[in-house]
């Protein structure tokens, strides 16, 4: 299904025993025998037993492989693979912080909180107003236990400003302790973590890495963190933003 | 099914596929993922005598037909190897095969003294030639004499088959070949990866937070093979080759250009069930081949003027 802005809805049919996911986890997908690399997907929704929704945002040679198969091809699939996200203790609420194809990290994660009838606030940004996925989510609910707020650079939908923002704002204003996930940009999400660190929320990031191997094996996807490099594929992709070392995209 | 069993150097293997150091961890990450049953041996990420925390990341970086990676020798350290990674690779039945690299030829014969005394490793292979951590003038691989040393020190630490993994990037590989046979390696791996680089055009900044990495994959086999073809030609022991195989076919050029085994590496990311196709691939070419024990089809190139499956033919 396409989204528009080159973002694509895919659903995938998984032969073979293939256990329920946990939200955060991912699968590693072979999108292409021209390729010396799989890519690590997100679970985006598991609609149903063997059925696997994922949200891909066309930006290289591997999300458009994936996008140029035809309905009904076939491709090999490792997974669910990773850790998966904390859940917010029982009547405690939720909130995700989702900058661009990051919804793609947070929707699962969005559907199980809804579902459990988790009080949810749902903060997604995007650079345009055409970009945001929220159509993905789970609707608001008149009730206001399901929420939606959205920002956008460019200021044509939404409030004017970025995700973090959004965040920056709620977090002065919460009456609760939320557990707080974020997935986005790395800058999104250090920033997203340094709101969290001064509000005192607990906040897990989604992280994104390049990827090899996919269970630990290769070292090749690690991120610095307080404990010294982890690998995103198997000690993640799920970290407490607490434990993540920033060093700026590229410090000198 | 012909029997693809073979020994390298007097490492005994139920198939000539043995999986790269790096590309597998310590032999258990991948579970059941990887089908054994095809795998020969495994050689383990490098150990070094401390735990190195290895490189800034990023560290990966794709390339066309391959792949290029600058870990850094990435690994726990010899005491944490011996009494936890060790253990648990011993319950593969596989033979395992220990990769060291050390900073001195002394710390190479502490390695080899320690691992090689475990009944669970089945041979050594000393690793003097990753691009990653080396120094960069006169590094170890391509200085036929410091090679000689290490392999020497090594040798006399240990009495368990001794592979030597060259660097593609000598200058003079022949000579680090016959240095390191001389100094009593069993066996060859030839070779290593090949250091390069990519620019991350977004950034304007090298791709990999080591600048360069280790290229790997389909784009290095034509290289490596062409080193086995000379190595072969100017020493007696085995040779592994190493170095972009991805399937059966790339398997055998390698044996007949004179490999008695090969390891593969960064094919397994996109197909950890790539041994059992290889394994396939080769029991199939014996079979048409008539060939009944794969250590024929090695250094067959070799023999001017007769192709394969008339040497074979032949016999």
């Amino acid at each position: 299904m396409g989204l528009g802005c080159e973002s694509y809805l895919f659903t995938l049919a998984v032969e073979g025993p293939f256990p329920e996911p946990e939200p955060g986890q991912f699968v590693h997908l072979a999108a292409s025998p021209a390729l010396t690399l799989r890519r690590p997907f997100s679970v985006a929704g598991f609609p149903s037993p063997g059925t696997l929704d994922l949200l891909v945002e066309l930006r290289g040679k591997g999300t458009r492989a994936l996008s140029a198969l035809s309905e009904g091809a076939s491709i090999p699939l490792l997974g669910p693979l990773g850790n998966a996200f904390t859940p917010p203790e029982p009547g405690a609420s939720a909130v995700l912080v989702a900058g661009g194809i990051g919804v793609a990290g947070l929707r699962y994660l969005a559907t199980r909180l809804a579902g459990d009838g988790c009080p949810l606030l749902m903060l997604v940004g995007a650079r345009t107003g055409d970009r945001l996925l929220t159509d993905l989510l789970p609707e608001p609910t008149d009730d206001g236990r399901v929420r939606l707020r959205v920002a956008t650079d460019d200021g044509s939908a939404g409030s004017h400003g970025t995700v973090c923002d959004l965040f920056e704002e709620a977090a002065r204003h919460l009456d609760s302790s939320p557990r707080t996930y974020c997935c986005g940009p790395p800058e999104m999400i250090e920033e997203a973590a340094r709101i969290a660190g001064w509000a005192e929320l607990r906040c897990e990031a989604l992280l994104e890495e390049v990827m090899a191997c996919g269970v630990g094996a290769c070292r090749g996807c690690v991120v610095e963190t307080r404990d010294g490099y982890r690998a995103v594929c198997s000690d993640g992709p799920v970290f407490d933003t607490r434990d993540l070392v920033f060093r700026g995209a590229r410090d000198a | 099914m012909p029997d693809l069993a073979t020994t390298v150097g007097g490492l005994a293997m139920k198939t000539p596929i043995v999986l790269a150091s790096g590309v597998v961890g310590y032999g258990t990450e991948y579970g059941g993922l990887i089908d054994l049953g095809a795998v020969g041996a495994i050689v383990t990420k490098t150990i070094t005598l401390e735990p190195r925390t290895g490189n800034r990341p990023p560290r990966l970086r794709e390339t066309a037909g391959g792949l290029l990676n600058a870990i850094g020798l990435e690994n726990v350290g010899l005491a944490t190897f011996l009494g936890e990674k060790l253990p648990e690779a011993a319950e593969l039945k596989v033979p395992i095969v220990a990769s060291i690299a050390g900073a001195s030829p002394s710390e190479h014969a502490t390695l080899a003294g320690r691992i090689g005394e475990q009944p669970a490793v089945a041979a050594i292979e000393v690793n003097i030639s990753c691009p990653n951590v080396e120094r960069p003038r006169n590094p170890v691989w391509a200085d036929p004499e410091a090679a000689a040393a290490v392999v020497a020190a090594t040798r006399g630490a240990t009495g368990k088959t001794l592979l030597v993994k060259l660097s593609p990037n000598a200058a003079d590989v022949l000579s680090v070949a016959e240095a390191a046979e001389r100094a009593g390696a069993d066996a060859l791996v030839v070779a290593n990866t090949l250091p390069a680089m990519r620019i991350d055009l977004d950034a304007r900044a090298p791709s990999l937070g080591n600048v360069t990495g280790g290229l790997s994959g389909g784009a290095l086999m034509p290289v490596n093979l062409a080193l086995v073809w000379k190595v072969s030609e100017v020493v007696g022991i085995p040779l592994v080759g190493s170095g972009g195989i991805g399937c059966a076919d790339d398997a055998l050029e390698y044996l007949l250009a004179g490999a008695s085994a090969v390891q593969v590496g960064t094919a397994l990311f996109a197909d950890p069930e790539v041994p059992t196709r290889i394994v396939e691939g080769l029991a199939g070419h014996m079979e048409r081949d008539g060939v009944t024990a794969i250590g024929e089809y090695t250094g067959l190139a070799h023999k001017e003027g007769t192709t394969c499956g008339e040497m074979i033919r032949a016999g």
